[in-house]
């Protein structure tokens, strides 16, 4: 029976012998490697071709190794020290990481811009390297100077493949980042909103390491299969809701060029992929092996499938008001400041992006449609049988897939990743020097603003879920084909009659817009003034009754 | 984990990756709804707005077993309940606790007597890790119980226990 | 259902009867569910809710026959929480018996406490000193408070609303203060018992419970803003497991739930125990849909408005509590309890009104200091007996509503 005490628990078990072992080693590599890559460089000042290359790769990896080595000596050695830096350091990155990402991209938009500038010198095939570090040094002679390793980078991204792989992996990365913040967001917010703090622990400033210490908890939980249930069904069903809902960005323009595919049938594809996360469900449903969650599932999937209709129908407004199906070219639409964002445009327009948004919180299974998994909670869902990491990819699937729809919700209707401001009055600076560049960015128009309207229409769908009750599936059911439908049918024929019959400039058409601008802008302003008068009046309104302490306390 | 349990002995890599894995698991405790009786009010006060369970991170209360990795056994076991906790503990997939919270669920509370119909302990039917008294316990007390519980769960390893000389 | 021939007026689901058939009891219906064509069969499952809930009803076993989302029959299973309270009433004295009578009813502890002592004073002839009684009233209400807001907010939590669970909880932590202040138990108390209060109100505790009083009122106005009229609230309960006045009678319901039919009683009032003759407060009583306030939707006898009684309950025990806070006088809190207290060789019975209903006590004594038997009549357990009787040809997301407005205590229900 070992006795355990709080400071044993805490402190890191292994020997000093242990540390100056590693430490040891560790040095003793990293100079070694060190040493190597010195060699490889006198070899690479002499060889030629083949060995120059050969040397020229020796170099980069004894060094990076070496270099890699002597870190793991330094973070050994003052494990503490680093132990607090990252701690700092981390926050600000994942805080401002979704943000942030958004920055770290531009180094590729910049690093494309040039090779796509040295390609059209050079057009036709392929560019070589040599041709590449003629360019960057602009000598016509090849001098295997240092620009031979630029030249080097930049070769592989000249090919459209290159350029994919790092798209699905900044989508990948993005997706995680997003997923990850949306839970702890989401757990802060409600917190929030009942007068209460949310996770405050885990990783130091407000528990913002709290959606790793989940994400990397579910990893270690054993894996349970059901007995009888499909293995190989129960197996894919999670990758099945999952990669659906990371295909939807690929599709999702961040910008006006920071699009991972530039669909001519964005919106269609977009579509398709929320409609695929319903065999997800099906499929999680039918492999438990309990007839109960195949119910369960099946509800889930009809309510799913059900607001798909009312969803189509309000997507149709925006393709018929600008006859495209290319999402670039809705969000290039809607540039000319905060009054020609598409909700806006004409009452019908407007109605469809309400119809829209509570669509796709049915079609996400967020609350006030959450019956079906709440049920589930009491009988069984399709979700009961899930545990572990299998369960964290649903859960993933489904914060992606929120923010991706609230995201889609602001290129559709409104102004995409352009800001209040209209984008001509900044024209100038679009394509200056990088530092009016980034300023154009962040008042006019750029990926800034699209993440940010996806994450205020991600708060909203929070908001609605620890607001308000839920509905029962029939009346789901009900509102779903006895009021959105003929709603949006009313909203497609009367944005057909008005595009046919009202001319843009005509007096209609801008008293209209000018109405539905004010209400938009005043419903902004009146947020932003309630969230105000919410902070300055903090204290009184959630209620301090002094209670005098104990006796003795 | 079960692969990689109990293969190498502790070295500085074992007590690293043991020290990231138990922080993980201790800060991401999501409980299990196992409200049987008065212990269960005291439960959701401690969930509510003056204490706040979350901070911790064992805030997400879940339903069903399947999701949960913490049992807070809340209010008197009797004997007709005893296959439901059995069962459900049985459902939970490892890594799996359990808080015994309040004087029923220790040693059978003020039922111990004259109860026929309670069981003495939970103990009696699950292994459990805490145990926290009261009658019922006070949130805070669930809270040191909850803390103790994070405590034991970063003393574990995944390394082979040392040799007997 | 597969081709069972039921008459128009027995089926009262809601919002799923054939437009058609309203008012036609004469015509016989080949009810088939499959409307849409192709014979599907449709089968009766039988599936289990419970023992362990996500919500608050604590133990409660529910066996539903269910066809598709229909619930056709629910059958209550209880005893998960029986804990042998009227066996350990036979082996211990009556003061030794009050922290048990605090856990059967467990969100109204105080209640049942004042209602334990009350029976065996009146089985000993024992005369209360004034001020023992108006504690026991100030702690009686305050606790009724304190259950009521349990309950709405678990109600509130079983209907998918959060917030006004944990809103309710930070109210509920302001009286839990109190109580703590005075007896230093949070919720089992044990602190009223035979012959008045165990000790005297702590210094300047009228002066914070006017405080609470002050503070509290204007937050009944933000829950029902918040709850109670919500379109979405009201459409999952208005309507929703009407029980009629004189089934409510019948099957023995007390409490918010008899209240909520239409039934003006209360035992406060009807047959005042203790000093509730003094006070002036309502009765509420289930209001008809678009009178006082209610909804159109709602009905009497409905889950919402068994709901909404108790949110007027409670302004109804903020209004007594004032007036205890006027009257409250100085003196004695407790009368002067022999060591030994031998029960004669008679029986009580005696009722209160507690949060759920009304709580009795039967106590037998025989002249030793431990009474011969006692029983308890829990309101929960006349009040789960309706369950099967109402949940019926509802849909299951119904039963929860159903089930959280009949509001039951486990605690009460197995003893």
């Amino acid at each position: 029976m070992n006795k355990f005490s709080a400071e044993d628990a805490l402190r890191p078990r292994f020997t000093a012998a242990h540390k100056a072992l590693a430490l040891r080693g560790f040095v003793i590599a990293g100079v070694a490697l060190l040493a190597a890559a010195v060699g490889f460089g006198f070899v690479a000042g002499v060889a030629q071709g083949v060995g120059y290359a050969a040397a020229v790769g020796g170099v980069v990896l004894a060094g990076l190794t070496g270099a890699c080595c002597l870190l793991a000596a330094f973070v050994i050695r003052f494990a503490a020290l680093v132990g607090r830096v990252l701690l700092t350091l981390a926050l600000p990155i994942f805080l401002g990481g979704v943000v942030g990402i958004v920055v770290l991209a531009w180094i590729p938009a910049l690093l494309y811009e040039r090779v796509d500038g040295i390609k059209a010198d050079h057009p036709g095939a392929a560019v070589s390297v040599a041709q590449f570090e003629a360019a960057l040094t602009g000598n016509a002679a090849a001098a295997r100077g240092p620009a031979y390793l630029a030249a080097l980078a930049l070769w592989p991204l000249q090919f459209q493949l290159t350029r994919d792989v790092l798209a699905v992996v900044g989508v990948v990365g993005f997706v995680s980042l997003v997923a990850m913040f949306g839970i702890w967001w989401e757990r802060k917010v409600a917190g929030r909103m009942q007068s209460r703090l949310g996770p405050m622990r885990v990783g130091g400033w407000h528990g913002w390491a709290q959606s790793l210490a989940d994400g990397l908890k579910l990893l270690q939980k054993e894996d349970i299969f059901i007995a009888g249930a499909d293995r190989a069904l129960f197996r894919l069903a999670p990758y099945v809701a999952f990669i659906p809902a990371m295909c939807l960005f690929i599709a999702l323009p961040f910008s006006a060029a920071w699009v991972a595919r530039d669909l001519e049938v964005g919106l269609i594809f977009i579509f398709a992929m929320l409609g695929v996360g319903v065999l997800g469900v099906l499929l999680a449903g039918w492999a438990s092996n309990n007839k109960w969650s195949m119910l369960g599932a099946m509800r889930e999937a009809c309510q799913m499938i059900s607001y798909e209709i009312p969803l189509g129908f309000a997507l149709l407004v925006p393709i018929m008001t600008l006859g495209t199906l290319r999402l670039t070219a809705i969000g290039e639409a809607q540039s000319g400041g905060f009054h020609t964002w598409l909700a806006f445009a004409n009452p019908f327009t407007f109605i469809a992006a309400i119809v829209f948004f509570v669509a796709t919180l049915a079609s996400c299974k967020r609350a006030p449609f959450d019956l079906p998994e709440a049920e589930s909670e009491l009988v069984a869902g399709y979700l009961t049988e899930y545990s572990g990491f299998r369960w964290a990819l649903f859960f993933f699937a489904e914060y992606a897939e929120m923010f991706a729809v609230a995201a889609l919700a602001s290129v559709l209707f409104f102004g995409a990743w352009y800001s209040p401001l209209p984008a001509s009055w900044g024209a100038a600076w679009a394509d200056g020097p990088l530092w009016q560049r980034a300023v154009h960015g962040v008042l006019y128009s750029g990926p800034i603003w699209f993440v940010l309207k996806g994450f205020f229409f991600f708060f909203v769908q929070l908001w609605l879920r620890w607001t308000l009750p839920r509905i029962r599936l029939d009346q789901v059911m009900y509102a779903c084909v006895q009021v959105l439908l003929p709603l949006t049918m009313v909203a497609l024929l009367g944005n057909t009659l008005w595009l046919w019959l009202v001319r843009p400039g005509a007096w209609l058409a801008v008293a209209v817009n000018l109405i539905l601008t004010a209400i938009g802008g005043l419903t902004v302003v009146a947020m932003a003034a309630i969230v105000l008068y919410g902070y300055l009046n903090r204290r009184r309104l959630v209620g301090t009754m002094a209670v005098d302490p104990l006796p003795g306390g | 984990m079960g692969w990689i349990q109990n293969r190498f002995e502790e070295n500085l890599v074992i007590t690293s990756l043991d020290w990231a894995l138990n922080w993980a698991k201790s800060n991401s405790l999501w409980p299990m709804t196992f409200g049987l009786a008065c212990c269960a009010i005291e439960m959701m006060a401690t969930g509510a707005a003056r204490f706040d369970i979350d901070r911790f991170g064992a805030g997400a209360f879940r339903a069903t077993p399947r999701q949960s990795d913490l049992m807070i056994v809340a209010g008197t076991v009797t004997y007709k309940m005893t296959s439901r906790i059995r069962r459900l503990y049985n459902q939970m997939p490892e890594p799996k606790y359990v808080i015994a919270m309040g004087a029923c669920t220790i040693g059978g509370g003020p039922y111990f007597k004259y109860g026929y119909h309670v069981v003495k302990g939970v103990d009696l039917i699950v292994p459990v890790d805490v145990y926290v008294p009261g009658c019922p316990p006070r949130p805070e007390a669930l809270l040191e119980g909850l803390m103790r519980l994070q405590d034991k769960i970063r003393q574990g390893t995944i390394a082979r226990p040392a040799q007997p000389a | 259902m597969r081709g069972k021939r039921v008459s128009g007026a027995e089926r009262n689901r809601q919002g799923m009867e054939d437009k058609l058939l309203q008012g036609r009891p004469d015509v016989l219906v080949e009810v088939d569910r499959d409307r849409a064509g192709g014979g599907l069969r449709t089968e009766e499952m039988l599936v289990n809710m419970g023992p362990q809930h996500p919500s608050t009803h604590g133990v409660l076993r529910l066996m539903l026959r269910i066809d598709g989302e229909l619930v056709l029959e629910c059958t209550p299973h209880i005893g998960y929480l029986h804990r042998c309270a009227e066996k350990i009433g036979e082996n211990v004295t009556p003061v030794q018996f009050i922290p048990i009578t605090d856990r059967l009813d467990y969100l109204a502890a105080m209640i049942n406490n004042h209602g334990y002592s009350l029976a065996v004073e009146k089985l000993l002839g024992m005369e209360v000193p004034e001020r023992g009684r108006y504690i026991r009233v100030i702690m009686s209400e305050l606790n009724r408070i304190a259950s009521h807001l349990v309950s709405f907010g678990a109600y509130g939590l079983d209907m998918g609303a959060f917030t006004p669970f944990v809103y309710a909880f930070r109210e509920r932590e302001y009286i839990l203060d109190l109580f703590e202040q005075v007896c230093g138990a949070r919720l089992t108390y044990s602190y009223l018992s035979i012959g008045g209060a165990t000790q005297d109100l702590p210094e300047g505790f009228p002066e914070r419970l006017a405080q609470f009083l002050d503070y509290f009122e204007p937050k009944i106005a933000e829950y029902n803003n918040l709850l109670s009229f919500n379109q979405i609230f009201v459409k999952r309960t208005a309507g929703v497991g009407v029980i009629s006045a004189a089934d409510a009678i019948a099957w023995g319901l007390t409490g918010p739930c008899l209240r909520g039919s239409g039934v003006k009683w209360d035992l406060r009032k009807c047959v005042p125990y203790d000093i509730y003759d003094r006070f002036e407060f309502d009765i509420p009583v289930g209001l008809p849909g678009g009178v006082g306030g209610a909804p159109r939707e709602a009905v009497v006898g409905d889950s919402w408005n068994r709901y909404y009684v108790r949110i007027l309950e409670m302004q109804q025990s903020v209004r007594i509590l004032r007036q205890c806070l006027q009257q409250l006088p100085s003196g004695d809190f407790r009368a002067k309890v022999p060591r030994v207290l031998k029960l004669p060789a008679k029986e009580t019975y005696l009722e209160v009104e507690g949060g759920r209903g009304q709580v009795g006590y039967l106590v037998v004594g025989d002249g030793k200091a431990v009474p011969r038997r006692v029983k308890i009549r829990g309101p929960s357990f006349c009040n789960l007996s309706i369950a099967s009787h109402v949940c019926r040809n509802v849909l299951i997301a119904d039963i929860a509503a159903i089930i959280g407005s009949i509001d039951v205590v486990m605690g009460e229900v197995d003893r």
